[in-house]
């Protein structure tokens, strides 16, 4: 990406000079890098625990944490995004002292940035007060700039410009990188005790839902499903990301299809509006709950009213998500129909496939780690999986389309929908059979952390 | 209660459980060998959690593979996996309940009666299971356990976790509920005094076999001390 990056600028814009352009992105870059960090890079703490009782200097183990927050996406993406051009276009236009002087720049704010958020993170961790002043900070920038109070852009542009005519400039930025990488160093060294590293959990309040009790042990189970995902990192970031999802309708409906009735792509895009988190949770149905499957199929649960329950919270949220994409009906009314038939497709077959897959899944899953460039619990199943979703979707629609018309198509992937709705309890039986029959493989593979 | 015929697992060729034949019917039956005599496993096999080679078990004349009322009246707890981890407590023993159709009054007073053994550490803590210590969490398996009111209790390693007052306490709740309601107990450890102590009947394991099948007596003790001598 960053090769092209040179074609890139040239292409979004025209008018300008692609060097004034990097130029008066790269402070951007760094500012979202800041946030994005923040909220999805990891604290190395807890790796050292072993170490700090065995015979290794403290200063060490901290020169070691440091070293190790290197080994991130985060200090990677970068280098890839803006090396290329500093090396190619600068040095073609301003000299090599000029693109050395980016690259040391650039490589200065990676650790810069890299520094300062890990000791912001492990303020946060002491007190809240760090994160509320953050937000603060970021939100006040995000405001002046977007109001136009002052320029972020501009006053990228004015600094590295300066460092296209004074490349020693540079040295400005290793002194800001080696200052945050001291501040850091300083605050772990007088902090390295478990006690402060390992965040002190707050205090835990029991809560019921009173409207799931009507539904009976499948309402108590769905209950722990919910707080599951409400109170483990990688379920709840799911979650939002699926939220977030809800709003790809804007991408994905493209007027163009509506005037042509190209209403497969419509159909595709409604099936993952209405379904996303379907498709993120039902993945994993069984594997969410790896930590503790061992006690779940040993305790007074009958695998019907479980995988009732499972029915039921699938459903519960892919009827929200529908719901909620009902909206986009003001855009234009073909996508509701559109969106009631994927709404079907999703609750009475996405959500056998997503069950019957589950019982193949062996692995279990980290519920505690984030969900963002997590692989862990992905295999070929989960690939498989997607596609599957993919292809029994196109397999209902197309014959129908090509034959008929695209409409026909849509009706009838919403029939079958409705009809293996109807089938469901026929399905529990089978599905619960399964999961009886593979319930030890799957243990076995939970049991392996 | 439960029977055990012509049971086998080997894991990569390795066997783990062997046993012919095994009759438990009541009474506090204890299960003692090394590690990797195949206690666990044992257990695993009785609450299918794990699949057996060859052999079978019923649980009152019915195999545990293939129907599930044995659920109603078991309850197990071997590790942290039997516990819901991100739940607090009392969720925890509520959600239980309900399995049980026991209401959220029977358990608050259910619980009333533990509170000795939970020493005021477990409920209204603040706390989601996953941040209690150890032995909190082994005392919140054990009474999410017995507030099931099972008729078979498997408890493995039961002393392991626990103080020396709460080890104590547990013994006493052993021993009660089995004369009370009885129940069949069914316990592994490696703390022999207190094996001897409560346990009607020994089972000592050696590479998955039961080598012998003790009635306790005064000599108990010294015969097992004998035989786990180097």
């Amino acid at each position: 990406m960053g090769i092209y990056l040179h074609s890139i600028l040239e292409e979004a814009f025209p008018e300008q000079d692609p060097v004034t352009v990097y130029c008066g992105l790269i402070l951007y870059f760094f500012l979202l890098d800041i946030f994005s960090r923040f909220l999805m890079q990891d604290l190395p703490t807890l790796v050292i625990q072993p170490y700090l009782v065995q015979n290794v200097k403290r200063s060490r183990l901290v020169q070691f944490l440091n070293l190790r927050s290197l080994v991130s996406f985060f200090n990677v993406f970068p280098l890839f995004l803006f090396i290329p051009f500093a090396l190619s276009t600068i040095k073609n236009q301003y000299g090599s002292s000029a693109s050395f002087a980016f690259v040391i720049t650039i490589i200065s704010l990676i650790l810069f940035n890299n520094f300062l958020v890990l000791f912001i993170k492990r303020k946060t961790v002491l007190s809240n007060w760090w994160m509320v002043g953050f937000f603060v900070v970021v939100l006040v920038l995000m405001a002046g700039d977007y109001f136009k109070i002052f320029s972020v852009q501009k006053l990228s542009a004015s600094v590295f410009g300066l460092l296209l005519s004074t490349p020693s400039f540079c040295i400005a930025f290793i002194v800001l990188a080696i200052g945050s990488y001291y501040n850091n160093t300083l605050y772990l060294k007088n902090n390295l005790y478990l006690d402060d590293l390992v965040k002190s959990p707050g205090h835990k309040a029991s809560s019921e839902y009173h409207w799931l009790q009507r539904f009976g042990n499948i309402g108590d189970l769905i209950a722990i499903d919910l707080k599951l995902i409400i109170r483990n990192k990688r379920p709840r970031s799911l979650l939002l990301l699926s939220c977030i999802f809800l709003l790809y309708g804007f991408l994905l409906y493209k007027p163009a299809y509506f005037d042509k009735d190209q209403l497969g792509s419509i159909l595709f895009g409604a099936i993952f509006i209405t379904g996303m988190f379907m498709m993120n949770y039902g993945q994993f149905l069984f594997a969410w709950q790896s930590t503790h499957f061992d006690g779940l199929m040993a305790s007074n649960v009958n695998l019907k009213t479980y995988i009732k329950s499972k029915f039921l919270l699938l459903t519960g949220f892919c009827t929200v998500a529908f719901l909620i994409s009902l909206l986009y009906g003001f855009m234009n009314w073909k996508i509701i129909p559109v969106q009631i038939a994927a709404y079907f497709f999703n609750i009475g077959i996405h959500s056998v496939i997503a069950a019957y897959i589950g019982t193949y899944n062996y692995k279990g899953l980290d519920l505690s780690k984030g969900s963002s460039f997590n692989f862990q619990g992905i295999g070929v199943a989960q690939w498989i999986y997607a596609l599957i979703i993919i292809l029994v979707g196109a397999i209902i629609y197309l014959p129908f389309a090509l034959l008929i018309s695209s409409w026909a198509g849509i009706s009838v992937v919403g029939i079958l929908g409705i009809i293996n709705l109807l089938l469901q309890d026929w399905w529990v039986d089978k599905i619960s059979l399964q999961l009886q029959k593979r319930k030890h493989k799957i243990l076995s593979g939970f049991r392996e952390k | 209660m439960i029977t055990i015929n012509n049971i086998g697992k080997a894991y990569n060729g390795q066997i783990v459980v062997d046993i012919p034949q095994l009759q438990i019917e009541g009474g506090i039956v204890g299960l003692v060998g090394n590690n990797g005599a195949g206690k666990t496993t044992l257990f695993r096999l009785i609450l299918d959690l794990v699949k057996a080679d060859r052999g079978e078990i019923l649980s009152k004349e019915k195999p545990v593979t293939i129907q599930e009322e044995w659920k109603q009246y078991t309850a197990a707890y071997i590790d942290e996996g039997f516990l819901i981890h991100y739940l607090t407590p009392e969720e925890y023993f509520y959600f239980v309940g309900k399995l049980h159709n026991h209401s959220k009054a029977d358990v608050d007073e259910f619980l009333q009666t533990f509170d000795a053994f939970f020493d005021g550490t477990i409920l209204k803590s603040g706390k989601y299971i996953r941040d209690l210590s150890k032995g909190n969490q082994f005392k919140t398996g054990i009474a999410a356990c017995i507030l099931q009111e099972p008729e078979v209790l498997l408890i493995d390693e039961p002393f392991a976790n626990l103080d020396p007052s709460s080890q104590i306490r547990l013994k006493q709740m052993l021993k009660e509920l089995q004369e009370k309601k009885r129940m069949t107990i069914l316990i592994s450890s490696h703390d022999l005094n207190h094996i001897t102590d409560i346990c009607s009947r020994i089972l000592l394991m050696e590479k998955g076999k039961i080598i012998k099948d003790i009635e306790t007596s005064d000599d108990t003790l010294s015969e097992l001390e004998d035989y786990f001598k180097v």
